[in-house]
């Protein structure tokens, strides 16, 4: 297949696209600032000496609100595209998405125990409780994603098929375990729970998101590298091996990145589904299967898809909000459906 | 310090030293909790509410003020849409860094209890009130409350010693499919004991029931509260969905009620002392015209 668009030109189009996304992000919501103040209140908190006369609100709403919602929205989207490449690549499998290792049922186990556990057993020491939330589902995603990979591997091979069985399992196991845990849950925490498995990413604040913009950062700065593996490995497994790759080393890692990225991302803002899946082929069906393209050029667009996304869920009902798992799957299960029934998938 | 500063920290210290003026009041309210809102617009200020959450749904104009969302999925940005001086909710109300974001926009969030309890309601009014400059009215109005759960507490006592507290079970369904029952603990079996019920349920919070058990109990009165439906299409799907009921006696005798399911939100509301009374009625039939 051909690709559509030149990697120079995507990657020039995807910068620009994620550039207007972030602008965007910046620059809208249900208080209408005007666009001066904007640009003067951004400025300002790049850094740049301009009297910050009349500019409180608007400072307040870039640099508290719509700032750490924008940087949240960009590491999630990518970080979530990069993780479903990774996964599509390592069972060269179209259909696969980050959610196959079992990270997503995991991390949502580790929510509902702390969601749940948390009413009954309350008592968290003060400082720790609004964390307990985001650490019990990252701990629950990397947890659940390593015993998937323990399973998958027999005698120092990892069976992909094994394992893509296995983490179908241990997703249904966990699901029950979810399940049980909102009957066992009371009318409140139910809701929160619910809440949850929607994803948003409303009340992002810097606290939560130093954790994942790092963990990002350094999935997307590493993934990238292993691309010409990937690359051979779409031939198979033993022909990237005889092309000199260490197979099994390319399959922890990218296991281990996937549980990192996706972990973090849904401990940040819950479960927000689609984009994992659909990016990657969105990237693929205009700029052709390299991951050396693939791979950078899916952050940018998962970064920007989010964003946009996120626009949508903050403006549609203001001053209410839509979920925004409720707007990527909107957005994303038809372009599915459309990629059915090309045949392609 | 100099002489300026020191007069303007004397007219700031004697500013605040006044009791609160009307200037002072927080004119703009955005509310998060539907008994609260129904307070705010008893005590006189409908006028000043910008924007309610979802669980806002009495009295019936509130439903043309902007929607802020579910209390517990609120949007910073959507509230400070609203330009608001104040945001009312009860500890319901979140998630906690969307509060932290409108406090930090100098939004005065002020927390109340949603606890079913009169001592509760009492300081919930009375603060209301002093935040609406609205005080006698808010005793006033707390008194009539008091008043009327009195009432309701001797026409109970009144009633049982001619007749047994019938077993009552009360069901919280949407569109009459799959009803779920209220057990201990929640408001729905604070309202029935108020009303003078026996809640036959013994289980903890709000169950889904296996119609089977359901049949076992043999509830003499039934309360349903729908949220989809009202009047006699919420019964008629309720009973259509679950033709065991019909074998009940509740069914049999034609004693089922309706509730409105919002009254089991948010802690006492203004309207609760009527329900009170239409539930008791109902449990308590007069006997051949006395």
């Amino acid at each position: 297949m051909t690709p559509l668009v030149k990697p120079r030109g995507l990657f020039i189009g995807l910068t620009l696209l994620c550039l207007l996304a972030t602008w965007l992000s910046l620059a809208l919501g249900p208080v209408s600032l005007p666009l001066f103040d904007t640009l003067r209140a951004a400025l300002r908190l790049l850094g740049v000496p301009l009297a910050p006369y009349g500019l409180e609100q608007a400072e307040l709403i870039l640099g508290q609100i719509r700032l750490p919602r924008t940087l949240l929205g960009l590491a999630v989207g990518g970080v979530l595209a990069l993780s479903g490449v990774a996964m599509q690549g390592l069972f060269r499998n179209p259909l696969a998405d980050p959610g196959l290792v079992g990270v997503s049922s995991g991390a949502a186990l580790g929510a509902a125990i702390a969601i749940v556990g948390g009413a009954v057993f309350g008592d968290v020491p003060e400082g720790f409780a609004p964390y307990l939330l985001s650490v019990c589902a990252f701990l629950g995603g990397l947890g659940v994603t390593a015993l998937v990979y323990r399973l998958g591997r027999r005698n120092g091979q990892t069976h992909v098929a094994t394992m893509l069985l296995a983490g179908i399992a241990l997703t249904a196991l966990a699901g029950s375990a979810v399940g049980l845990f909102t009957y066992l849950a009371d009318d409140a925490t139910l809701r929160t729970l619910t809440f949850w498995n929607l994803g948003s990413l409303n009340g992002a604040s810097y606290a939560r998101l130093w954790p994942l913009l790092i963990i990002s950062a350094g999935v997307a700065l590493w993934l990238p590298r292993r691309a010409k593996a990937l690359n051979a490995l779409l031939l198979g497994e033993s022909e990237a091996g005889h092309l000199g790759i260490d197979v099994e080393r390319l399959k922890r890692e990218l296991v281990f990145c996937t549980a990192l990225g996706v972990g973090a991302a849904v401990a940040a803002a819950g479960m927000i589904g689609f984009v994992g899946l659909v990016v990657p082929h969105l990237v693929r069906l205009l700029a052709g299967p390299d991951h050396r393209v693939l791979l950078p050029a899916s952050v940018l667009a998962g970064g920007s898809l989010l964003l946009l996304a996120d626009l949508v869920a903050r403006l549609a009902l203001a001053p209410a909000e839509l979920p925004i798992g409720i707007v990527t799957a909107f957005i994303g299960a038809p372009f599915f459906l459309y990629l059915l029934l090309r045949g392609r998938a | 310090m100099r002489l300026s500063t020191r007069i303007a920290a004397l007219c700031v210290g004697w500013l605040f030293s006044h009791p609160a003026v009307a200037a002072d009041l927080p004119q703009r309210w955005v509310s998060a909790g539907g008994a609260l809102s129904e307070w705010v617009s008893a005590l006189g200020g409908e006028a000043k509410l910008v924007g309610v959450d979802t669980t806002s749904q009495h009295p019936q104009s509130l439903k043309a003020l902007p929607s802020i969302g579910y209390q517990r999925s609120l949007s910073a940005e959507g509230i400070l849409s609203l330009r608001p001086d104040i945001l009312i909710g009860t500890e319901e109300m979140g998630p906690p860094p969307v509060l932290a974001q409108v406090k930090a926009a100098r939004v005065r969030v002020e927390l109340f209890s949603a606890q079913a309890d009169l001592p509760t309601l009492a300081q919930n009014l009375i603060h209301l009130g002093q935040l609406l400059g609205a005080e006698a009215q808010a005793k006033q109005l707390l008194q009539t409350y008091q008043q009327q759960l009195d009432a309701q507490q001797a026409r109970v006592a009144q009633a049982q010693t001619a007749q047994k507290a019938p077993g009552v079970l009360l069901l919280l369904g949407h569109a009459g499919g799959k009803p779920l029952i209220a057990g201990k603990d929640t408001a729905a079996d604070w309202l029935l004991q108020q009303a003078g019920g026996r809640n036959l349920a013994t289980h903890s919070g709000y169950k889904p029931f296996s119609v089977e058990s359901l049949a076992s109990l043999d509830p003499e009165v039934l309360v349903f509260a729908d949220r989809a439906l009202s009047g006699e299409a919420a019964k008629t799907a309720l009973f259509k969905e679950n033709p065991i009921l019909n074998s009940s006696r509740a069914a049999k005798a034609g004693r089922v009620m309706q509730l409105d399911p919002t009254l089991l939100v948010g802690g006492l509301g203004p309207r609760l002392p009527a329900a009170l009374k239409t539930l008791t009625d109902g449990f308590y039939p007069a006997k051949g015209g006395q």
